[in-house]
């Protein structure tokens, strides 16, 4: 895993440069068939190099100290109301005098990553700043050499203030490229108003009553780690044997009619109108909808839920990192942050929230799923890094379950 | 002379080029460049890149994956593009015969869905058919559903989703060509001891194939194309062909599988459509 | 070959005595009893029509558009529902039946030929709907009849209007029908077709011998080809009859106006005798004979047909047994060849139409000529003052 961290694996230069030199049928058109956009795959010449840039030399010159603005990509729902003048938004505007973008245009990590890899693949500009990625999708990015490193002056509350259960990452460990702008736990969420609760990923994908009536997220990471589980292998580090295990007991789940879907960032309507009664559920979603909806219920599953971050990056080619350095620790000033907390209601990656929450909102305080105490996150398991040829092979097969 | 048949042959080139341009920029150079993916060596990924490796095997491999989809597709559309005929067919028939000064009120309430976005209206049908809707609940209550059967993620929600979403590309042919027929000649049929049932299916149906045509392959080829019904109407177990591209696209990010798919997908279609044209006598159309 | 008009029995054939509806008397030809048809916005097409077609023969509907002809047509082909009334054919009573039910045909206007199939098909389409045998040498026989067996493996389109007329004939003829209805068969067709299409008509239903009913606005269509012409105005039937007899003595002022043309001139009746009702005219004396009269009152119009007017200078002797009318100046002259029309104003002011027949033996008078008029008694008819003068005038060719 090592070669994978921190730096983009060299590929041989001569195949990318030749690439950047092909650029002549710049997204030409739409598939008419199927609705696939292939066009940026470089005709005439048959075949397509890899899309591995180096940030050192895909770099833009950072006009923060002249223009004060930036751009934002993050996922719908992730950020306090925005017109609120007192909100965390507003301040952050006012305090710095920068103007922010902000585009809730994040669905889904695949979903996002087809939509940029044309441009930063070829080192081209995506216009945004930051943007927000899955810990998996975050450390594609950086491995493909996408993504700027921070400046660790820029962002002292990061260093200082990120919680030690989110640190370490064996992708990043050093925070070069990464914040985490909010944290969840992946779990099981079920509607009592129509079954009992579902304690476990095992009773969720057996039990007779859910037939066809639950859903398993799209992210590969999130379910597969479960039937890892399940086949009692280990998500952190599994072999090839037991990932097709895993495999196998998905493609039975499929087979016997479990499943009414795999579903994406909205799989919660779903729950809400019971046509899905239970199903794998990222905890800050739930807890939302819970104050619509109390009959919907959050269980930590018996296996141990996944805790994962979606991470604030820096994409080639931004022009004011410097800004987007200053949105990073704003938010990280545990003030701020338990303020966002008490909107999104995920878990809060700001060591000293907690305390700073008292004073906003003390009812949350307590909340094991806002603020999970250290212990409880001692069972999280994370999905072991792939390498390019394990997530080519991994997704593939994967895909053939989920789409076949 | 031949300066002039010269002359004339160019100016006839120009006038082409307008054409010619569209047809490079909008079907050859994506269609080339959707060939050229589907031959790509499968085993490429973003980071190494693709290499052309004319690896024709792709076709094979995901025909013999993905048949079943493949399948599904096609039933499902052939079966919804049926619905949309039977449906279509008299809801035409009624505006263009019986409808007299309600007529372009009534085409534009057939038109009236295309106002909201495709997925909204598919969403609506998701609720709709819901396990605890009303419509679910008024069929157990009456005993045609079992209390555990339900509508949602049955290929007949999926089918039920595309015969409703292409319900208008099926009557605005149909209506067009229904209209055009004289009723006067229905009115000579029946003069001529064909009664109405007869007289259907000797003068008003004939003089209709062309609508007829035209309305079953624009419903049934954007219909075996689509994937957003069995997404939100469906379950795990009907998904198709189109479910299986942008899957195979989006999610695991596999260019060639997809773009053979999709090559494959088009065949299938096209081959199906000069077969049926060619049956339903209608070859002008083409 | 006969007819009978509302008026009831006189001399049909197989009309000897009753007049009940469906009765065997009327066995064998078409009878219209009563027949109405009101629309639901209140618009009433037909009046309470009666009439009686027997079998053989060739009736002409005439009339200008909307004087219900056609409507009547559609009824007897069960293509309009009548809102009161019957319809009996050859004997049985067809008022409800649906019309594929009916053994009548029709050759619709503009033909209604269809389009997909070719001519033998479209010939061929009655004869199959009622799983005849023999239907290849019949429809071979019908296309030579119409002169268009070359033509059989054609389609419509790809044929001119005159022979596509035929088409129309001939798909509706091949049935043998107990009627054949004509809607306006001849109205696309330019005034040359026309002319020789009615004659071919004409000869084709001698040929077959069966009953047709032809409805037109051209009156000389209508009395070129029918043995017996129905005027209609309003719905009803104003007057039948033999094409001249109609011509000769018209009983209302639309006739008198609709076929052909007529002068009408206000009168007081002086006295009715016998033989001859006499009226003055704007103080001269003309006789009518009673045949010819068709009011009971005081005043009436006189009507002549301007080719029965007689002209002459001042003082020059006329060779008519009925009084001259001096003192007419002529207004107009039109010379067309074979005749003269002349436009006369008479001294109370009316002008007056004269056709004087070019035959050399009169000279041509000029505008501003004084002139004399005169007409034999037993050409002149005498009309209801009630009626408009007007009626019917101009109405003959649109449509």
């Amino acid at each position: 895993m090592a070669d994978l961290s921190a730096a983009p694996q060299p590929e041989p230069p001569a195949r990318r440069s030749t690439l950047s030199r092909r650029g002549l049928l710049k997204g030409g058109g739409a598939l008419a068939v199927g609705g696939l956009s292939v066009a940026a795959l470089r005709l005439p010449f048959f075949e397509v190099a890899g899309a591995q840039q180096n940030p050192a030399t895909c770099k833009a010159t950072d006009l923060s100290a002249s223009a004060k603005q930036m751009i934002i990509s993050n996922w719908t729902g992730y950020i306090d109301p925005r017109r609120n003048p007192k909100g965390t938004f507003a301040e952050f505007q006012e305090k710095t005098g920068i103007q922010v973008t902000y585009n809730d245009d994040v669905n889904d990590n695949a979903e996002f990553y087809a939509k940029v890899k044309n441009q930063l693949g070829t080192c081209e500009p995506i216009d945004r700043d930051l943007i927000v990625m899955t810990d998996w999708m975050a450390q594609r990015m950086i491995d493909l050499g996408w993504i700027q490193p921070l400046s660790k002056a820029a962002v002292p509350n990061l260093h200082a203030n990120l919680i030690d259960s989110l640190r370490d990452k064996p992708w990043d460990p050093d925070l070069e490229y990464h914040a985490p702008w909010q944290s969840g736990l992946t779990g099981i969420a079920y509607n009592a108003e129509y079954v009992k609760e579902v304690g476990s990923f095992a009773d969720l994908i057996t039990r007779s009553d859910l037939k066809g009536k639950i859903s398993l997220l799209t992210e590969m990471r999130d379910t597969m780690g479960f039937f890892l589980l399940d086949v009692g292998a280990d998500p952190d580090d599994f072999t090839e044997a037991q990932w097709y295990d895993a495999l196998d007991l998905l493609k039975k789940t499929v087979a016997d009619g479990q499943l009414l879907k795999f579903a994406g960032n909205n799989y919660l309507q779903q729950l809400t109108n019971g046509n899905v009664v239970a199903c794998e559920a990222w905890s800050g979603d739930v807890i939302q909808a819970q104050y619509d909806n109390p009959k919907i219920k959050f269980v930590i599953p018996e296996e141990g839920p996944s805790l994962w971050s979606d991470n604030m990056l820096v994409p080639n080619l931004a022009t004011h990192e410097s800004n987007a350095e200053k949105w990073i620790d704003y938010y990280y000033e545990p003030e701020v942050a338990a303020r966002l907390a008490a909107w999104v209601n995920y878990i809060c990656p700001v060591q000293g929230a907690q305390e700073a929450m008292e004073k906003i909102d003390p009812s949350l305080v307590d909340n094991q799923l806002i603020f999970p105490d250290p212990a409880s996150l001692k069972d999280t398991w994370d999905f072991m890094p792939l390498d390019d040829r394990q997530t080519q092979q991994y997704e593939g097969d994967w895909t053939d379950v989920t789409v076949g | 002379m031949a300066a002039g048949v010269r002359r004339r042959g160019k100016v006839g080139y120009l006038l082409m080029v307008p054409a010619t341009l569209w047809l490079l920029v909008f079907f050859v150079v994506p269609f080339y460049s959707l060939v050229a993916t589907s031959l790509f060596d499968p085993s490429g990924s973003d980071f190494r890149g693709y290499d052309m490796t004319y690896h024709w095997q792709n076709y094979a491999d995901v025909l013999q994956a993905y048949w079943r989809p493949f399948l599904r597709s096609i039933w499902y559309a052939a079966l919804a593009t049926l619905i949309c005929l039977v449906l279509g067919y008299v809801l035409a028939y009624a505006i263009a015969f019986k409808a007299g000064r309600w007529k372009n009120l009534l085409l534009v309430l057939v038109i009236a869905p295309f106002f909201t976005s495709f997925l909204v209206r598919t969403l609506s049908w998701q609720l709709i058919l819901s396990d605890h809707g009303w419509v679910v609940r008024s069929l157990q209550f009456v005993h045609l559903l079992g209390p555990e059967d339900r509508l949602l993620a049955t290929p007949a929600a999926i089918v039920a989703g595309l015969a409703y979403n292409f319900l208008p590309f099926m009557v605005l042919p149909l209506f067009a060509s229904i209209d055009k027929i004289d009723p006067r000649l229905v009115e000579a049929s029946s003069d001529l001891y064909a009664n109405p049932f007869v007289g259907f299916f000797k003068v008003t149906w004939p003089l209709s194939l062309p609508g007829v045509v035209s309305g079953t392959l624009l419903t049934f080829i954007p219909a075996a194309g689509d994937y957003i019904n069995a997404e939100f109407l469906g379950s795990t177990n009907q998904r198709v062909i189109g479910n299986v591209i942008q899957g195979q696209f989006v999610d695991a990010n596999n260019a060639p599988v997809a773009a053979s798919l999709s090559v494959l997908l088009m065949l299938i279609i096209v081959a199906m459509v000069l077969v049926y044209v060619r049956r339903a006598g209608t070859e002008e159309l083409l | 070959m006969s007819l009978l008009a509302e008026n009831g029995p006189q001399n049909g054939p197989d009309n000897a005595a009753g007049t009940d509806a469906g009765g065997a008397a009327s066995a064998d030809g078409l009878r219209l009893a009563g027949l109405t048809k009101r629309y639901p916005n209140g618009f009433t097409a037909v009046q309470g029509l009666d009439l009686e077609v027997p079998r053989g023969s060739f009736i002409a509907l005439l009339g200008p558009s909307g004087c219900g002809k056609t409507t009547t047509l559609r009824m007897v082909a069960g293509l309009e529902r009548p809102t009161a009334g019957t319809i009996t054919l050859a004997g049985s009573d067809i008022t409800h039946a649906k019309p594929h039910q009916r053994p009548v045909n029709t050759v619709f206007q503009n033909y209604a030929l269809f389009p997909h199939l070719d001519i033998f098909e479209n010939v061929a389409f009655g004869l199959r709907r009622r799983k005849v045998k023999d239907v290849e040498a019949q429809v071979r026989d019908m296309l030579d009849l119409v002169e268009l067996d070359t033509q059989a493996r054609k389609r419509p389109a790809q044929l001119s209007g005159g022979q596509q007329q035929r088409v129309a004939l001939a798909r509706a003829l091949i049935n043998q029908p107990e009627v054949l209805l004509l809607d306006e068969p001849l109205g696309a067709l330019d005034l040359k077709l026309r002319r020789s299409m009615q004659l071919e008509i004409k000869r084709i239903q001698m040929e077959v011998g069966l009953t047709f009913m032809h409805v037109t606005h051209d009156q000389e269509e209508a009395m070129t080809m029918a043995d017996t012409v129905a005027v209609m105005n309003a719905g009803v039937i104003e007057q039948m009859g033999a094409p001249s007899e109609l011509y000769e003595n018209p009983r209302s002022t639309f006739v008198a106006n609709f076929l052909g043309q007529s002068n009408l001139i206000e009168g007081t009746v002086l006295s009715r005798a016998a033989d001859v009702v006499t009226v003055d005219m704007h103080g001269v004396q003309v006789s009518v004979p009673t045949a010819r009269v068709h009011t009971d009152g005081d005043r009436g119009w006189v009507g002549i047909r301007p080719e029965k007017v007689l002209i002459g200078g001042e003082g020059e002797a006329l060779d008519a047994p009925g009084n001259t009318i001096p003192g007419g100046v002529v207004t107009d002259v039109s010379f067309v060849g074979v005749s003269t029309l002349y436009q006369v104003r008479m001294p109370w002011g009316q002008e007056l139409a004269v056709f004087s027949q070019n035959t050399g033996r009169t000279r041509m008078f000029r505008t501003g000529e004084r002139v004399e008029l005169s007409w034999r008694p037993e050409y002149a008819f005498l009309l209801d003052i009630h009626q408009s003068a007007a009626a019917g005038v101009e109405q003959g060719d649109d449509d």
